[in-house]
């Protein structure tokens, strides 16, 4: 019973809310303002498209894969939206078509990953730059603007007291939660990220999963591109740049070993959670962007070391 | 073994842990006594009246560029003695982070939000949300959207950059009467503000130096490789042109570039539109005799003097001119408040800019 109770506190998951709590709490001393719900609830629109895309993020660092395309297909994505609103095409269908650009970037990565056995660093480090690429090259770098009042609700408007896209993401959550536990699906995610030979032995059908995650991955990506152009008013090819390094940065401190098998999508949000106030109470309170990269670095090391601790703890407990 | 490796660990933690814990309270101390004068919009001065805070947003923070309008901006706030300036913008210069920053004073109040955008569309929501909310919103250096802002604070006009460019020029290969072939080297043949330049450029040729002879106008579409290269084949092309004009911080010292590599500096002069640092070696080696600019320093000084302006009701729309402390009148064109002159960058005195 002690055992169990020690288990349960030495979980990365436990650290971080601990983390979290200690921060806001000093946050509230320094700029008490700052935890107002009004501000709170204004500031969180800059985080949902990163929350959204870190969920099928975690599920891929969870089988020890990567997708650093993410921001690009986010480009993609946006522009695709952009420039068929441009040419007259209605919105629902201009964000459909780009969702679907989406998805087979993702697939196409997944394909590229299984099929050709090439390293999934390697392939989506090639797709970051030829998806970014092509979206610069069909826009002519060119922004797209003046969107309608009904589109841009999407990303400025609240909905039942909190922005559109936080609801999307908990909807989100929601699902992948429920199929990861104690379900196939999440057993197999875990299993390919210990060890996907003896998974691919065992009888699963790893290349099935992982296609499956990374067009999940694409599709996520153009969901965030559609919010965000909503949000901004404005579709252009350099949307979603460096997103790829805030997901990845917030997965990993939420506990997702990159090396697979490891970590837990709660764990992951609450990474989210714990880089999103960070950066917002840098600038809200110091009125310093340079600070903010330095702030994201220390929290990135101090968790690592952390969790390496945690681990070495457990490891000798169990 | 075991259990020593377990109590290594748990000291490791604990050390961790006090060092962090350490990190927060020293983070507090200082900050808790800041808070009162940090919280922008409530604080008051001594005599009781409220201070006025304006946030100033560069395109992007670290750039030479801006870190001298910002030293202009700190003067006018000691000058003025009533301003709280907050100086932040976007290190990389994404303009997702200047609309995230615009967003984040308008929650907390501020007065007024000087913004020069990265890309107009994408801050204009936010400014209009700030507007709403009854803050004082102007953009500087470069404009915004019409509608979403109060007034710009323009440097200076086409014309007055336009005739500044040929003047010099002018003045640098002989004297209001000489007779030559000049050539523009541009950015894009697209690029509105060279555009206008341009245009202003003729007439001012046409009307005062008849006998200066514009031959070629050539985009170098913002590379420096390019407006090399196009510059090369000019002087291929007219073995007796006399001056080029590189209108866009690139194409200036591109051009100046390959006047110096054919050996012809002090022979053929360049002259244009750039920051001086980028071109103090083209100016000590001869090549280059005046950089034209407009004074950095001065325009954050009126930036600010304009924001307090507003925020204080002395300035209004419909004026035409308005008092800018040390600066003096300036006028007022419908919603820009022109800072007015250019200022010319020599050998004498461009030692004494460092942006």
């Amino acid at each position: 019973m002690k055992q169990r109770i020690l288990n349960m506190i030495w979980q990365p998951e436990t650290f971080l809310i601990v983390l979290i709590g200690i921060l806001l709490t000093a946050m509230g001393r320094l700029d008490a303002s700052f935890l107002q719900w009004e501000v709170q609830r204004a500031l969180s629109s800059h985080v949902w498209e990163l929350a959204i895309i870190a969920i099928p993020m975690t599920l891929i660092i969870l089988t020890a894969g990567i997708d650093l395309s993410v921001g690009s297909v986010m480009g993609l994505s946006a522009i695709t939206t952009g420039m068929l609103f441009q040419k007259g095409l209605p919105l629902p269908l201009a964000c459909s078509a780009s969702l679907l650009v989406g998805i087979f970037c993702g697939f196409l990565n997944g394909w590229f990953i299984t099929r050709m056995k090439v390293h999934p660093l390697i392939i989506t480090l090639a797709t970051m730059a030829a998806y970014r690429g092509m979206a610069e090259g069909i826009s002519h770098a060119k922004p797209v603007s003046g969107f309608p009042d009904s589109f841009t609700w999407l990303g400025q408007g609240d909905w039942f007291g909190l922005p559109v896209a936080a609801w999307v993401f908990a909807v989100m959550v929601g699902i992948v939660l429920w199929m990861m536990h104690g379900r196939a699906f999440g057993v197999g995610i875990y299993a390919i990220g210990h060890n996907e030979t003896a998974t691919r032995f065992s009888g699963l059908r790893v290349d099935r999963y992982l296609v499956t995650l990374y067009t999940f991955s694409g599709f996520a990506s153009a969901l965030a591109a559609v919010l965000f152009v909503a949000r901004r008013n404005t579709a252009k090819a350099d949307a979603g740049m460096g997103m790829e390094l805030g997901v990845i940065t917030a997965v990993v401190i939420g506990g997702v070993s990159i090396f697979g098998g490891r970590g837990t999508l709660i764990g992951a949000c609450l990474g989210v959670l714990l880089i999103h106030e960070t950066r917002e109470f840098v600038s809200w309170h110091w009125n310093r962007d340079e600070l903010n990269l330095l702030a994201l670095g220390i929290l990135l090391i101090l968790s690592v070391v952390f969790q390496k601790l945690l681990r070495h703890k457990q490891g000798s407990a169990i | 073994m075991k259990s020593s490796r377990q109590n290594i660990s748990k000291g490791w933690i604990t050390t961790a842990f006090t060092a962090v814990l350490a990190v927060f309270l020293t983070a507090c101390g200082p900050g808790a006594s800041n808070n009162e004068s940090s919280n922008a919009s409530a604080s008051s001065d001594k005599n009781g009246s409220k201070k006025i805070t304006i946030c100033l947003i560069p395109k992007k923070k670290g750039l030479p560029y801006f870190t001298s309008c910002a030293a202009g901006a700190e003067l006018a706030a000691a000058d003025l003695g009533n301003v709280e300036l907050i100086y932040d913008g976007p290190t990389d210069g994404s303009p997702e982070k200047q609309a995230s920053m615009i967003e984040q004073y308008t929650l907390k109040g501020v007065d007024v939000i000087a913004v020069s955008p990265n890309d107009p569309d994408v801050v204009a929501p936010a400014m209009r949300k700030a507007r709403e909310k009854g803050i004082k919103v102007i953009s500087w250096d470069a404009d915004a959207v019409q509608d979403a802002r109060d007034y710009f604070v323009n440097q200076a006009t086409a014309q007055a950059i336009a005739h500044g460019m040929v003047d010099t020029m002018v003045s640098d290969i002989g004297g209001p009467d000489v007779k030559a072939e000049v050539a523009i080297v541009t950015a894009y043949l697209t690029a509105a503000n060279q555009n206008v330049w341009i245009q202003h450029m003729k007439t001012h040729i046409a009307d005062t130096y008849p006998n200066l002879n514009l031959v070629a106008i050539k985009p170098s579409d913002e590379d420096q490789k390019l407006a090399f290269k196009v510059t090369q084949d000019l002087m291929k092309a007219y073995p007796d042109i006399k001056g080029f004009f590189g209108i866009s911080s690139v194409s200036f010292p591109g051009a100046a570039e390959a006047v110096k590599q054919a050996g012809k500096s002090g022979e053929v002069m360049v002259t244009g539109l750039a920051t001086p640092n980028s071109m103090k070696s083209y100016v000590k080696d001869g090549t280059v005799k005046s950089v034209v600019l407009w004074n950095t320093s001065e325009l954050g000084y009126l930036t600010v003097m304009v924001g307090e302006a507003l925020a204080t009701g002395k300035l209004s729309s419909g004026a035409t001119s308005f008092d800018a402390g040390k600066l003096g009148e300036k006028k007022i064109d419908g919603d820009h408040v022109l800072l007015g002159d250019i200022l010319v960058f020599n050998q004498e005195n461009i030692d004494q800019y460092d942006f």
